[in-house]
């Protein structure tokens, strides 16, 4: 079991390529942490547009009638990968881990097993 | 004065139109003065002058906390009921941005709208509080400080009125007097229509 601030080291360190990484209440919009970043890149605005982008899928399937979890929603801009994790279970309702990736250095594949794993880890 | 006054209101109007649009959970959005007046208001279905003296009363009661606890000038409020909330921002040296919002408000995004908005319409008010300020030189009453109000007795308040006008608000609305603040609340009537 991890902590906030652990989960957000490790993804940023053990993830290749990770430049940011982002705890999100998506009831609120708001960041419960954050590390990484940087001035051109503000997290904590990611975080409140991202939850947009979260609770708009959430609508989207409801709408639909679907009845399934979302995993995750990955984004790719032509240099960037965005990677939104929601959080099941242990009180972790309504939160999602948001990691941005350098395209160039960050294997998808292994990005999202690996933040899988952390996010199962994690104990808010 | 008057068309300038108009010109900062139809300015800070502006603004709170784009953070409506921006934020589609808004339900209103006021500017008002620390005295507690409007100076701008898009706040349909809701007593704006009601809000904007109860916004001056919270955000006096705020800056008491956080001068009290040493955390420095007033930044914002957030104030949650069952149904939605009620943020305000300061927005320069002589005004408050307040926000009314719908529950399901995403706060991420209402903190950051509101901040930038707040600030906006803090360099419009201040600019004209001091292009004001400027304008009679000799004047002898500076600009409107919020410590003005506590001071200010019905016998002096022509006087200071007179003096204070040209760098009082952006607006030209006559002020009255204040008595205790919660009789006044709903008695206090402006130009703004």
């Amino acid at each position: 079991m991890a902590n906030t601030e652990t989960t957000l080291k490790e993804a940023l360190a053990s993830i290749e390529g990770a430049t940011g990484v982002a705890l999100v209440d998506y009831t609120s919009g708001m960041a419960l942490g954050t590390m990484g970043g940087s001035k051109g890149f503000d997290l904590n605005v990611a975080a409140a547009g991202n939850t947009d982008v979260v609770r708009a899928k959430m609508r989207t399937m409801e709408h639909l009638g679907l009845k399934a979890q979302i995993e995750d929603i990955l984004i790719t801009l032509s240099d960037q990968y965005h990677l939104i994790r929601l959080i099941s279970g242990r009180g972790g309702n309504g939160l999602f881990l948001y990691l941005v990736l350098d395209a160039k250095r960050a294997n998808l594949a292994m990005a999202r097993h690996q933040l899988k794993k952390i996010e199962e880890d994690l104990e808010v | 004065m008057a068309a300038e006054a108009t010109a900062a209101e139809a300015e800070i109007l502006d603004e709170l139109r784009r953070l409506r649009a921006r934020v589609p959970q808004l339900t209103g959005a006021l500017a008002a003065g620390v005295d507690g007046l409007v100076l701008a208001q898009d706040t349909p279905g809701v007593e704006a002058e009601r809000v904007a003296a109860l916004t001056a009363t919270a955000r006096g009661l705020a800056l008491q906390l956080t001068d009290a606890t040493g955390h420095g000038d007033f930044r914002e409020l957030l104030v949650r009921g069952v149904y939605g909330c009620v943020a305000t921002y300061a927005a320069g040296r002589y005004a408050v941005l307040t926000l009314l919002a719908q529950d399901r408000v995403n706060v991420g995004r209402l903190h950051l709208e509101g901040r930038r908005a707040g600030a906006r319409i803090g360099q419009l008010v201040d600019a004209h509080a001091e292009a004001a300020d400027r304008t009679p030189a000799t004047s002898p009453a500076k600009s409107p400080k919020p410590a003005a109000k506590a001071t200010r007795t019905p016998a002096d308040a022509p006087a200071t009125e007179a003096a204070a006008k040209p760098a009082a608000k952006t607006t030209t609305r006559t002020r009255t007097a204040r008595a205790a603040r919660g009789q006044t609340a709903n008695a206090r009537t402006t130009t703004e229509s």
